[in-house]
């Protein structure tokens, strides 16, 4: 049994038009055995950042805590909190470092990058368990639902959804996916983040 | 095979493990407790690899007494639960990890509130309502899943039955509940443990109990 | 407090002279006050630092002398004091660069840097077996977070943002000079004179092409910053700090 799917569960990001979704699922299994429907991967970063951890469960906490950390001395030594940008080479060299002996981590990430003018542009990227970024203009799906994630989210996105449609393409994209995934499921979290505002919504979901 | 369990209820938490010391397929014991108290609202059921539970138990023990000492006040359920998760994720990357799985349950003095954590010996660390590890898992699981409110939500008509989980249950009903997963362990697993060590937490601190 | 000899404190770096001096600092700075006058003049649009280079003997190819070091494409810095400590520095300031870009896929922004440098030199006074560096450096660059900066770094790695200002030999006149000349709306070419006006004050010789060095920080347009967020993943960004050529050095001189 492969390492990466020990313990389930899967992450997705979506581009908007000025704004950005990113949705996971709550179940933590043990192989086959479901041992919690209240485990989250996806953590804040930063008020425009969040980072879903899809993968082992161990590391998805060790690197939870591994970036709050470097991201609490990123914005203590600069003075200023992280750019989206910069957040995902950080997350892409602090992987390469384990290059042999990685962390069995697929990380997500979803945020509003600030503009020289002044706006925001919505900014979404995933890596490997080793680091290698890939920049996306639509979608970014990780975790053991990943191949089923792909087929929904390239049936239902579309350009420049706002924040309600995002949100609702999003949620059907996660649900419909992760029912079909015997590793994801178990209810799902959506945030939705906008240049004013976040919202977070739990979604209820098949529990079998 | 070794099989051990926790349910929380209303303001407590109940800690059982097997009292069975097994070499391959003969029984050399059959009154270990698996079960430390790590402080006066702190217990840790553990299981897994002979030699590393004990091993791995006393140095947590140990270190969570130093905190105590060095600070004059334990950690929160919460805080050991992390320090815990970290020492065996760190263990886990070392060349000789311990293999050893925890429940580790505790009554949360600056909250007023019952805590519960599943970790296994990868590092892997969940906040759950009851959990369990070893074979019994398989069985005990589900019938707790019975009546959670919280799995309920496909079907609505369920009524919610207080003979199965229920967080807001009394010590009495708990301890009901965990003699059901007990006797659900011993009719359907073929090795089934005989005795149980059955300990408690609560705002007065951790007891033993029998059942 | 400092005598002749360095005084009975002047053994070890390390150890605080009654009146709570390290002389060994005091005797760093003297070394920088002995070398050749640098300054540098934050303007509107950008900023200009420069330098006298001089030579000991004609038969020295000066072509090959550096005294403004570009660190990384958006950070150059000029020194007064010891030319070997600050060659160190300068590789040690260009690794720290790269090093942030292999984790952040950027250059660090000139305050960053700075406090690097600050605390390499810092570490200097407080370690054993070393002593401080020979060097006060005016580090000038651009970034995104504070536009142009123009910091100080002395010995005991201590640093402050100017204006304007002045290190070496004659820094006190020079200072002096700038304090009458400057104003918080000069641009960039009016700043690259007042610069050349500046190290003429008290300079020995000839100044020319050969004799000076310049480097300037210009600040991007908002069409180029634009452009360079599109292009930053995998081109390089372009440069903000360089230094000025000898002809360019020229014709500014001719003027």
């Amino acid at each position: 049994m492969s390492i990466m799917e020990n313990n389930g569960g899967s992450v997705i990001a979506m581009v908007g038009k000025e704004c950005v979704a990113i949705a996971c699922d709550l179940r933590l299994g043990n192989q086959a055995l479901g041992v919690s429907s209240d485990f989250q991967k996806i953590f804040p970063v930063t008020d425009r950042i969040f980072l879903g951890l899809p993968g082992l469960g161990t590391d998805v906490t060790t690197l939870k805590e591994l970036f709050r950390f470097r991201v609490n001395m990123y914005t203590i030594k600069e003075e200023r909190e992280i750019e989206p940008e910069t957040f995902a080479h950080l997350v892409s060299s602090t992987l390469y470092e384990h290059r042999f002996g990685p962390y069995f981590i697929e990380p997500v990430m979803a945020g509003l990058s600030k503009t020289p003018s002044g706006g925001f542009k919505p900014f979404i990227a995933a890596t490997d368990l080793i680091g290698c970024l890939n920049f996306a203009k639509d979608f970014v799906v990780a975790g053991t639902a990943s191949s089923k994630l792909f087929g929904v989210a390239e049936g239902l996105w579309e350009p420049d959804l706002e924040p309600e449609d995002l949100f609702e393409t999003i949620s059907q994209t996660i649900m419909n996916a992760v029912d079909r995934d015997a590793y994801s499921g178990w209810g799902c979290i959506v945030h939705v983040i906008t240049k004013d505002q976040i919202v977070t919504r739990t979604l209820k979901a098949r529990m079998d | 095979m070794e099989t051990s369990f926790a349910i929380t209820g209303k303001g407590y938490v109940i800690v059982a493990a097997d009292t069975t010391a097994a070499r391959s397929i003969v029984k050399m014991k059959t009154d270990e407790d698996k079960i430390k108290a790590l402080g006066p609202h702190l217990l840790m059921a553990y299981s897994g690899e002979p030699g590393d539970t004990v091993q791995f138990a006393e140095y947590v023990e140990r270190n969570i007494r130093l905190y105590q000492i060095r600070h004059h006040y334990s950690l929160r359920p919460s805080a050991a639960a992390s320090w815990v998760r970290r020492s065996l994720a760190e263990s886990l990357r070392s060349r000789h990890p311990y293999s050893v799985n925890l429940l580790l349950g505790g009554y949360d003095e600056a909250s007023d509130e019952p805590k519960l954590y599943w970790i296994d010996y990868l590092g892997t660390m969940t906040e759950v309502p009851f959990g369990a590890h070893g074979y019994g898992s398989y069985f005990a699981l589900s019938l707790l899943d019975r009546c959670v409110k919280k799995y309920l939500v496909i079907s609505g008509a369920l009524i919610c039955h207080s003979r199965y989980h229920n967080p807001d249950a009394t010590l009495e009903e708990g301890i009901e509940t965990l003699k059901r997963c007990i006797d659900e362990v011993a009719k359907r697993l073929i090795v089934s443990p005989s005795k149980y060590k059955v300990k408690i937490v609560d705002k007065d601190g951790v007891r033993e109990i029998e059942l | 407090m400092a005598s002749a000899d360095g005084g009975a404190y002047s053994f070890s770096l390390t150890t605080f002279s009654p009146s709570g001096k390290l002389v060994q600092i005091e005797h760093a700075l003297a070394a920088v006050s002995a070398g050749t006058t640098s300054l540098g003049i934050k303007a509107s649009n950008g900023i200009v630092i420069a330098t006298e280079k001089k030579t000991s003997s004609i038969l020295i190819d000066d072509s090959m002398l550096d005294k403004v070091a570009v660190v990384c494409p958006n950070i150059g810095i000029v020194y007064s004091g010891m030319g070997p400590d600050f060659r160190v520095l300068i590789a040690k300031a260009r690794k720290s660069a790269q090093a942030y870009w292999k984790i952040y896929g950027e250059y660090p922004p000139t305050r960053v840097l700075t406090q690097e440098l600050a605390t390499v030199m810092q570490q200097a006074t407080q370690s054993g077996g070393v002593r401080p560096y020979g060097v006060s450096l005016l580090v000038a660059g651009w970034d995104i977070n504070r536009g142009p900066s123009l910091y100080q770094v002395d010995p005991s790695g201590s640093f402050w943002a100017w204006k304007a200002s002045a290190i070496g030999k004659n820094m006190v006149n020079a200072k002096t000079f700038l304090e009458k000349r400057y104003n918080d709306d000069i641009s960039l070419e009016d700043a690259i004179h007042t610069a050349l006006l500046t190290l003429k004050e008290g300079f020995e010789g000839q100044m020319t092409e050969k004799t000076i060095e310049i480097g300037i920080v210009t600040v991007p347009s908002a069409a180029e910053l634009e452009e360079g967020k599109i292009g930053g993943e995998t081109g390089r960004p372009k440069p903000t700090f360089r230094k000025l050529t000898e002809e360019e050095v020229r014709d500014y001189l001719a003027l």
